[in-house]
């Protein structure tokens, strides 16, 4: 009798928490720079991949499909803080943050506002490859397009960025 | 500034130290597993078994075995996604061995194994269906009920019918032994892994009935509430309540189901 893997399922979820938890944990970190909104995204990440966990029909499409939802919700939830953050006007923000904050955080509030203002695509991909570490076909299958699609995005992001 | 210079800030500040993460993981999974824990669905095991009447897909819980399905052609898929929508699905090639040598012992003649193993019929729809399905279990290897005697058993004496429909949908063949049920004149029926199936695994079971609906010489006709068993020319047999006859390959298996030869016809 056979004993390959003959219908190459995804692993029990509780290997793929097992295997994935630590880059995620690191991926959202990245994304948020905050421990509160990390730890319920966490939470947030691995309860909607169980919903969807059914829905995943390979071994191989695993990893990605995590980086995906991970990196969705990281974006919702920027969304919704700059949604926010919108009802404090701009120059009371930079007062605010004048006195507190050194140029390297100046320089980080400035690259945010440049990823911001990138086309969605091209945002994620460029998050994902050069702050997640993602491999291109990695990204290419969070992103739902070829390879050549998600490296021409992150050049293109990039492209965007140094013109700035 | 380049733009390398300005995602350094990002790489740079992105080297989380290791006992950062650990200790981020540590509370992240207290939380976690409380919240998954609550939504979690029963734990499914499958594997896809080639057995001497073709290839199967079996599933097991912690209860038992919940499905087991020919796959001709491949639709193994359709299979998984039913099941997927239920359970928490995943593959164990060690369960192929264990039912794989279970129906090889069927077919070489030995049936013990299979009725011994526990079956959850978690997949089975209506309570009617689980009685019947259940009672079904109790017809033993080497003999055949048919569709009216097993409504009869279940209480439904003319739910023939429904229990054609239950039989068609039994989701665990070979272990439901969907395959001992046959019409009452004596024909095979139908089945849902096709009659070519069905006979090979009466044969197997030491029961020789025809294509041609020709029960063996031998076969003798068990009442079940007298425990009695006749030829099928008794006539006890015509007499009788003929929805509580289950019908034996041969007394030998008749016996061996406790019960004992009629006085009038003295079967051998």
């Amino acid at each position: 009798m056979d004993a390959e893997a003959k219908l190459n399922l995804p692993p029990s979820f509780d290997e793929a928490i097992h295997r994935h938890e630590r880059e995620i944990t690191r991926f959202i970190l990245r994304a948020t720079r905050d421990r509160e909104d990390a730890l319920d995204l966490f939470q947030e990440t691995w309860l909607r991949a169980y919903r969807a966990y059914r829905q995943l029909d390979s071994a191989e499409g695993l990893r990605p499909w995590l980086f995906r939802i991970a990196s969705n919700l990281c974006l919702n939830r920027k969304r919704d803080r700059a949604r926010r953050a919108r009802v404090i006007a701009d120059s009371e923000l930079r007062e605010e943050h004048a006195g507190t904050v050194g140029p390297i955080h100046e320089k980080a509030i400035h690259l945010k506002a440049l990823l911001s203002r990138l086309p969605n695509k091209q945002r994620q991909a460029l998050v994902m490859r050069k702050f997640g570490g993602l491999e291109y076909s990695e990204i290419a299958a969070a992103l739902e397009c070829s390879e050549e699609a998600a490296r021409a995005g992150v050049y293109l992001a990039m492209k965007k960025l140094k013109a700035e | 500034m380049t733009v390398e210079r300005k995602l350094d800030y990002f790489e740079d500040g992105a080297e989380i130290p290791d006992a950062v993460i650990d200790e981020l993981l540590r509370e992240a999974r207290q939380r976690l597993t409380p919240a998954l824990d609550r939504i979690r669905r029963p734990l499914v095991r499958v594997a896809v078994i080639d057995s001497g009447i073709g290839r199967l897909l079996a599933a097991h819980s912690t209860r038992g075995l919940v499905a087991l399905r020919f796959m001709d052609g491949d639709d193994s898929a359709d299979v998984l996604a039913a099941l997927r929508r239920r359970f928490d699905v995943i593959e164990d090639h060690s369960l192929a061995a264990e039912i794989g040598g279970e129906i090889e012992a069927l077919m070489g003649g030995d049936p013990s194994a299979i009725s011994a193993r526990a079956v959850d019929l978690s997949l089975v729809e209506s309570d009617f269906q689980r009685r019947a399905l259940s009672r079904l279990r109790r017809v033993p290897a080497g003999s055949v009920i048919s569709y009216q005697a097993l409504a009869a058993a279940v209480g439904v004496p003319s739910g023939q019918r429904a229990i054609g429909n239950t039989v068609a949908s039994n989701p665990i063949p070979i272990y439901v032994p969907c395959h001992r049920v046959i019409r009452s004149d004596g024909s095979l029926g139908n089945y849902g892994g096709g009659p070519e199936r069905k006979l090979k695994l009466l044969r197997a079971e030491g029961f020789a009935v025809d294509v041609r609906r020709r029960m063996p010489a031998e076969a003798v006709y068990g009442h079940w509430s007298s425990r009695i068993y006749c030829r099928p020319t008794c006539t006890a047999v015509h007499r009788a309540d003929r929805r509580k006859w289950l019908i034996f390959a041969d007394s030998e298996r008749a016996r061996r189901f406790g019960m004992r030869a009629c006085k009038l016809c003295r079967p051998a």
